[in-house]
């Protein structure tokens, strides 16, 4: 049977993601839970069902074909019970305003493949590529390893966007294959990681070194999220540790939390983690760029 | 001052903050009427009568010049006036003045485009009215069009455009040959000729007009040195008198021979832009490729030492903005398809010389900068690239896009002139192509009309009519049946059949269009036989002929048509709901449609109609189906031709363009809900574009939907318009990626593009507050307006254009 995979979105001309124009792939599933996550229909796993409250006319369609009256509509609009709701995957051919979304697609490895390559044009040209983020590209590996194998032997440039939390021997096949790995380094302190995303760093690390070892291009993103990773003094651990992976690491990017991913959460029906974080504090952005200079490393940010 | 591009000032010869005021105040214009042209062009022709018609409009012409309101802009370097007051728009009863009185009371108070008018103006405007009537232009039109075209335009499917009731414009003169003889040398030509024995009466008239035409613009030369000389002696600042001292000392002998210098070919191509502007109040009188024509003299002046760099900037900045001076009045129908006072008077940079290798000059760059630090909807610059294109004119190109007020647009060589070679040209002459106009294109120097926007074609009517079985539903006017039989019942049996039906109703509202070109065009032989403009042009001055009566070098010509996409994404969704899938039947949809969607299984349908995949988001059949469309009328072309066909120009052929200005908006107003699921009303896609919102895959699915079409055999200009958030561009790596977005056309088979850099909420701010945003400016359809100019409508449109950001 074919190599099949679970996507939530396409995104083409992205810039975000590596360098030049590219497509990024986000692969539906991860095995951390960032507080701070943007993409949770990408975190959780499986198929999802967003609903837009703002599209919704309240017609009442949803709530005649919801089963066990799971949908109410109140004064709000609708209100779901998710649990109750079993055949709410239908719900998006039920509402005539689309304001149910089924997220997460199933695609095979040629399909993803030939529907990336449109764009070849725009990858040539701009030196860019295709980068697979999500989620935890690499927990599909069957499929990311796939679909990496043919992108390749038709010469794009590939960046893998990871977390880093799987089994070296399991994943490193597709790395190598690829040009650039993006890399997250979230906290140094197992306690605080664990905090942050539920699980502690050390298989983190260790895939970070060899990946370096490896002599693998790596740019690293460091997030700063308030009240969550912004103690200074680990931080501070963190531009060491980067330090140490040596001069794979071309490039280190600071980048700012944002609450973006807020409506998505709410979409989902699900309850964002945080509350009330404001945006970082810029002395603090300003002590990290001292401190990643005196160490001699070179940080952009915005 | 604002910050430069790539430019960087190494002395003080450009006087940045006296450019500041001069914006400034030009930003601040206030549009009026002015009465004067109108009085003393009656008065003329009442002086005239039984004149041939030739010379008593360049009599007319030299009359204007010689009694009109003169004024030097403070501040200004360029000079010369089109009107007794900065941005008034002069009145041309000539060609049509009846719409004048009846709005006279209305201008003020119009929702887009308003003109101050003072009860003085139209106390002196209502009396012509009585010599004029009978004698228009726009009257001739009426009278000489087919009754069966008056249907077609009632059902909404014809608009006669702006050559119904005014002149043509769109001329771009052989500049390297004004500035190489002058007007004097143009009427010592036309002198010489008239000493031929064998010479026709036609071609006697043209001479003498010719020269009468160019004596009126060299006095109107010597009236502005004379007062340049009153104000210099009044000036009490130095710097400022003696350049009012220097001016007049130009307009002693400016134009009466070649240019002497750089500045008086500036200043030249802004006089003769500004004596057609005066002479037919058509609009499209564009610059072509103005850094290859301006480039020797700059380079002369540099190597002389009498000219830096940064005084040509100056003086280009100052003939930028003095461009905006000049306004045109439309009625307020037509005004609808041209929101925002647009001249359209394109400014061309970049590109191949005719000789293939690349043009890019010293006086691109400074173009560009000169944009840079005017920031106004005039001259519509334009950038032209090819493979050699230098990365810095690109960069500029786009440092400029990036900052929001949609200039400059792009055109790529490598799709453009192929498209021109369709029209049999040579090589060398095809790479000389410039845009002209919005985004049509032209030969400078060769062409004699309009390339497009003659008669408007809506499609998205076309296709309501087929569904229809040709009866609109609107006004029940049935002009043809698609079964043979009366009423609306069509009845498909398959899609081929309903892409027949697509194809007769085209032809058929083709024919008509065509039809109602010639008659304007006839009419315009005589109400626009202007001597000035036409002996610009290649080969009338040789042939003695006007350009509306065979004068110029090639004609070919083009309709606008608008909807291509809409009927494309129409067409699939009935393909797929009706006839591949079934899930809906003919009638359903019919009926749906009617209700215009509404009620609780409209909106069922229209959910269906939604989800078929739409052009713009590089799905292969839906794009195939729009590039039908193109087609279906390009194959229609060989049967056209011009009615100079056989009395001179080579071509006198039809070409396909999508340059449709603001008509997508109004068009869309008169066509019901469509298939595609867009209601009733709601506007029409623009030019190439896909539908409002209908891309949802990213601007690189929408380049390769486009690549798609039949653009290399578009000649007469095709229009894409995309819209990026200001984040998608923000720093040095996001342009480097947007640079390389735009360099991908080159090989995606992209004609045309142009970008509005603006987030919704800016753009819905800027229509609830418009006191907050006087100076936003957005690309409308080939050109720039600024924003609160533009009728509700229009604004609308643009904010539901998708936004692409990342
Ligand atoms: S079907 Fe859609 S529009 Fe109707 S009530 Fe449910 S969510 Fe709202
Ligand atoms: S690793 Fe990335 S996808 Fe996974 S939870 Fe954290 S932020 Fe979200």
């Amino acid at each position: 049977m074919e190599t099949r995979g679970l996507v939530s979105k396409i995104q083409r001309y992205s810039t975000k993601d590596g360098p030049g124009i590219r497509s990024t792939v986000f692969l539906v599933g991860c095995n951390l839970r960032c507080a701070w996550c943007a993409n949770p229909e990408a975190m959780f796993p499986d198929k999802k069902v967003m609903f837009h409250q703002n599209l919704c006319k309240r017609c009442g369609a949803c709530v005649e074909a919801a089963d066990n009256h799971a949908i109410q509509l109140t004064t709000k609009g609708c209100e779901i019970d998710r649990d109750a709701c079993t055949n709410l995957a239908t719900l998006a051919d039920v509402c005539p305003y689309n304001a149910y979304e089924n997220i997460g697609t199933v695609v095979g490895a040629e399909e993803l493949v030939e529907r990336l390559l449109r764009d070849r044009a725009f990858y040539d040209v701009s030196k860019g590529g295709v980068t697979f983020s999500g989620g935890e590209p690499c927990l599909q590996n069957e499929f990311l390893e796939k679909v990496v194998r043919i992108l390749k032997a038709e010469g794009i440039h590939v960046a893998i966007d990871t977390a880093g939390l799987w089994s070296f021997d399991q994943v490193w096949p597709i790395l190598e294959m690829s040009d650039l790995i993006l890399l997250d380094i979230k906290a140094m302190d197992a306690y605080i990681h664990q905090l942050c995303t539920g699980t502690d760093n050390r298989i983190i690390l260790e895939n970070a070194r060899n990946i370096a070892e490896k002599g693998k291009k790596i740019w690293v993103r460091m997030v700063i999220v308030p009240t969550m990773n912004d103690d200074l003094p680990d931080i501070k651990r963190r531009l060491d540790f980067i330090k140490e992976l040596g001069d794979s690491v071309e490039r280190i990017d600071l980048l700012k939390y944002h609450a973006l991913g807020i409506g998505k959460y709410e979409a989902l029906g699900v309850k964002y983690p945080l509350s009330g974080i404001g945006e970082c504090d810029e002395g603090l952005i300003q002590e990290i760029l001292a401190y990643a200079s005196r160490i001699g490393l070179s940080i952009r940010f915005g | 001052m604002n910050t430069c591009l790539s430019f960087v000032p190494s002395n003080t010869e450009c006087d940045f903050e006296r450019i500041g005021k001069l914006q400034n105040r030009m930003n601040n214009r206030v549009p009026s009427i002015c009465p004067e042209r109108a009085e003393i062009v009656t008065r003329s022709f009442q002086e005239t009568e039984g004149e041939a018609i030739v010379v008593r409009r360049a009599k007319a012409l030299h009359k204007i010049l010689e009694e009109m309101t003169i004024y030097i802009e403070e501040d200004s370097l360029i000079f010369g006036n089109q009107a007794s007051v900065n941005f008034a728009a002069s009145i041309f009863p000539e060609y049509s003045f009846e719409w004048v009185i009846k709005e006279l009371d209305e201008f003020s108070s119009r929702s887009g485009d308003y003109f101050e008018i003072t009860e003085e103006t139209k106390a002196r405007l209502r009396p012509l009215e009585s010599y004029w009537k009978g004698k228009t232009h726009a009257e001739e039109v009426l009278h000489n069009l087919p009754e069966i075209n008056r249907q077609a335009e009632r059902q909404g499917v014809l608009h006669r455009g702006g050559i119904s009731m005014s002149g043509d414009g769109h001329v771009i003169p052989n500049h390297d040959f004004v500035l190489e003889v002058g007007f004097g040398g143009m009427a010592r030509i036309a002198e010489k000729k008239l000493q031929n024995p064998d010479l026709t009466q036609e071609q006697k008239d043209y001479y003498e007009a010719s020269i009468i035409a160019m004596n009126g613009a060299l006095k109107y030369i010597k009236r502005f040195g004379k007062l340049a000389m009153e104000k210099s002696q009044k000036e009490t600042d130095e710097k400022r008198k003696q350049e009012l001292r220097d001016m007049s000392k130009a307009c002693e002998n400016l134009m009466e021979g070649k240019a002497k210098s750089f500045y008086e070919a500036v200043e030249t191509v802004y006089l003769t832009h500004l004596l057609m502007m005066i002479e037919s109040n058509g609009h499209s009188f564009s610059f072509g490729r103005f850094d290859q024509y301006i480039y020797p003299y700059y380079q002369a002046d540099l190597e002389a030492g009498v000219l830096t760099k940064e005084k040509a900037l100056e003086i280009l900045t100052h003939f930028f903005i003095m461009t905006n001076s000049l306004n045109k009045v439309r009625p307020w129908g037509h005004t609808q398809y041209s929101g925002g006072y647009p001249l359209y008077s394109n400014l061309m940079v970049g590109g191949m010389k005719p000789d293939g290798t690349d043009g890019t000059n010293d006086i691109s760059y400074l173009c560009l900068e000169a944009m840079n630090q005017s920031k106004l909807p005039e001259p519509n610059l334009s950038v032209r690239y090819s493979k050699d294109t230098p990365d810095d004119l690109l960069k500029d190109s786009a440092m400029l896009i990036r900052q929001g007020f949609g200039m400059p647009s792009l055109f790529c060589d490598e799709v453009v002139i192929p498209a021109m070679m369709t029209l049999d040209l040579e090589l060398e002459t095809a790479r000389d192509y410039a845009s002209m106009g919005c985004v049509e294109t032209a030969i400078p120097g060769k062409w004699g009309h309009r390339a497009t926007g003659m008669t408007y074609i809506n499609f998205g009517k076309i296709f309501e009519l087929i569904l229809n079985n040709g009866m609109d539903p609107k006004t029940g006017i049935q002009l043809l049946s698609i079964t043979g039989k009366e009423g609306r019942d069509a009845a498909y049996e398959s899609y081929d059949k309903l892409w027949e039906a697509w194809e007769k109703a085209l032809r058929f509202y083709s024919d008509l269009a065509v039809d109602c070109d010639l008659v304007c065009d006839r009419a315009l032989k005589h109400h626009d036989a202007d001597a000035f403009a036409s002996s610009t042009i290649d080969c009338s001055l040789e042939r003695g002929k006007t350009l509306k009566n065979g004068g110029s070098e090639y004609d070919f010509i083009s309709q606008s048509n608008i909807g291509p996409s809409v009927v494309g994404d129409s067409l699939y969704a009935v393909k797929k709901l009706v006839f591949d899938e079934q899930v809906l039947t003919l009638k359903k949809l019919q009926e749906v449609l009617d209700a215009n969607f509404e009620g609780a299984e409209g909106a069922q349908v229209r959910k269906l109609c939604r989800a078929v995949p739409k052009f713009g988001n590089d799905n292969n059949e839906v794009d195939e189906i729009v590039a039908n469309v193109y087609e279906s009328y390009l194959a229609l072309l060989p049967n056209y031709r011009t009615d100079r066909h056989g009395r001179g120009p080579k071509g006198c052929r039809y070409t396909m363009s999508t340059s449709n200005i603001t008509s997508y908006v109004p068009n869309g107003f008169d066509v019901g809900a469509t298939p595609d699921g867009r209601l009733a009303g709601k506007p029409l896609n623009e030019g190439a574009s896909p539908c409002l919102g209908a891309d949802r895959e990213g601007p690189t699915a929408v380049i390769n939907s486009i690549s798609k079409l039949p653009n290399d055999r578009m000649a007469g200009g095709q229009l894409l318009n995309m819209r990026f958030s200001p984040g998608a561009l923000a720093g040095e790596e996001n342009l480097e990626k947007f640079i390389n977005f735009i360099k991908v056309a080159r090989f995606k088979n992209v004609f045309h593009n142009q970008f509005n850099i603006a987030d919704g909420e800016t753009l819905r701010d800027a229509k609830a507050h418009p006191e907050d945003h006087v100076d936003l400016m957005v690309r409308v359809a080939g050109y720039c307006a600024l924003f609160s100019t533009l009728m509700p409508e229009a604004q609308d449109a643009i904010i539901e254009r998708t936004e692409h950001q990342w």
